[in-house]
């Protein structure tokens, strides 16, 4: 057998010789993995989870409560018309003796 | 190329996973693993799981055949994950991920086998005999022939054995070895050349003499 044809033989009766990890090496490796790959949560980070959809709740009812009073006063300006309108839409007239008066801003 | 959510993306990726041993894919042709590594480059660990269930078996049994204990290989695998994780952003994305991580597992491997082998010798003049080789781990389904294979290369000097070992166990060629372990093509053709005369005269009665 030549040298180059023992290597080829010996090539192939090596491969049993690979090493295999179980399934729990495996799992163990890959959570291991991914343990110290994960960022590391900082305070600040963890503060800022927990702030942000309080934040975002507070300016949504915020944002509620201001439109809300908009347009609370906006229909109170217009169902609630002032007495000078009044006057002026309904001029009121009295009658005296036959004479009739009419009353208005002029 | 735009890419869907992280989440999808790690299931997606991780989905179609194939083992590189399995594959037989060392080459850059997998758009999977190009996913990935451009997912973990923008932000998403969780990508990272393709990667190393792709090449997970290979790289422990590559630390394994160099240092040869379970613990050791695990965590060798372990931390050759994480170093090209944090060097992922140095990675070229055209180059195909599997020399890449082979080459870091190598090097940490190796690193450990010599010091190990300082701190036995140091054990050794101190009369304490320390073997931490742990015949435990050797692969259960071995016959009788490749434990006398194993045994041989084994017995080879250190750098005779690992390159042997890489190239006769693990299948890599001349010039994936050489990446590997940081040496020329000729350096890695030299102690193969000298491994395979010290294995022919060992394993003569398996494979007979030479007749050239």
């Amino acid at each position: 057998m030549s040298d180059d044809r023992f290597f080829e033989k010996l090539r192939e009766d090596a491969q049993p010789l690979r090493y295999e990890p179980d399934d729990f090496m495996v799992t163990r490796i890959t959570a291991r993995v991914q343990e110290r790959i994960s960022v590391p949560t900082s305070v600040s980070g963890m503060l800022a989870r927990w702030f942000r959809p309080l934040a975002a709740s507070m300016a949504a009812l915020v944002l509620a409560a201001s439109l809300g009073l908009a347009w609370m006063e906006r229909s109170a300006q217009t169902t609630a018309p002032s007495v000078e309108s009044i006057a002026a839409n309904n001029p009121v007239e009295i009658s005296v003796a036959g004479d009739v008066y009419s009353v208005n801003n002029e | 190329m735009a890419f869907p959510g992280s989440s999808d993306l790690s299931s997606d990726l991780i989905g179609g996973v194939t083992t590189e041993r399995s594959a037989g894919a060392t080459r850059g042709d997998d758009p999977l693993e190009r996913r990935a590594i451009a997912a973990v480059r923008q932000g998403d660990p969780g990508a990272y799981d393709y990667l190393v269930s792709k090449y997970m078996k290979r790289v422990v049994s590559i630390a394994w055949g160099i240092v040869r204990n379970a613990h050791d290989a695990e965590d060798l695998a372990q931390e050759a994950f994480v170093r090209a994780y944090e060097h992922l952003p140095r990675f070229r994305s055209e180059e195909p991920f599997g020399p890449w991580i082979y080459r870091i597992v190598t090097n940490l491997s190796l690193d450990v086998a010599k010091h190990r082998t300082r701190f036995r010798h140091e054990e050794l003049t101190m009369a304490e005999p320390a073997d931490r080789r742990d015949d435990a781990d050797l692969p259960a389904h071995r016959n009788e022939l490749a434990a006398r294979i194993d045994a041989a290369i084994e017995s080879l000097p250190e750098m005779q054995r690992v390159v042997a070992r890489l190239h006769l166990v693990e299948q890599f060629d001349h010039a994936e070895i050489a990446r590997m372990m940081k040496l020329s093509e000729g350096t890695v053709r030299s102690h193969l050349s000298l491994a395979r005369k010290k294995l022919r005269a060992k394993l003569a009665d398996l494979y007979g003499e030479n007749d050239e």
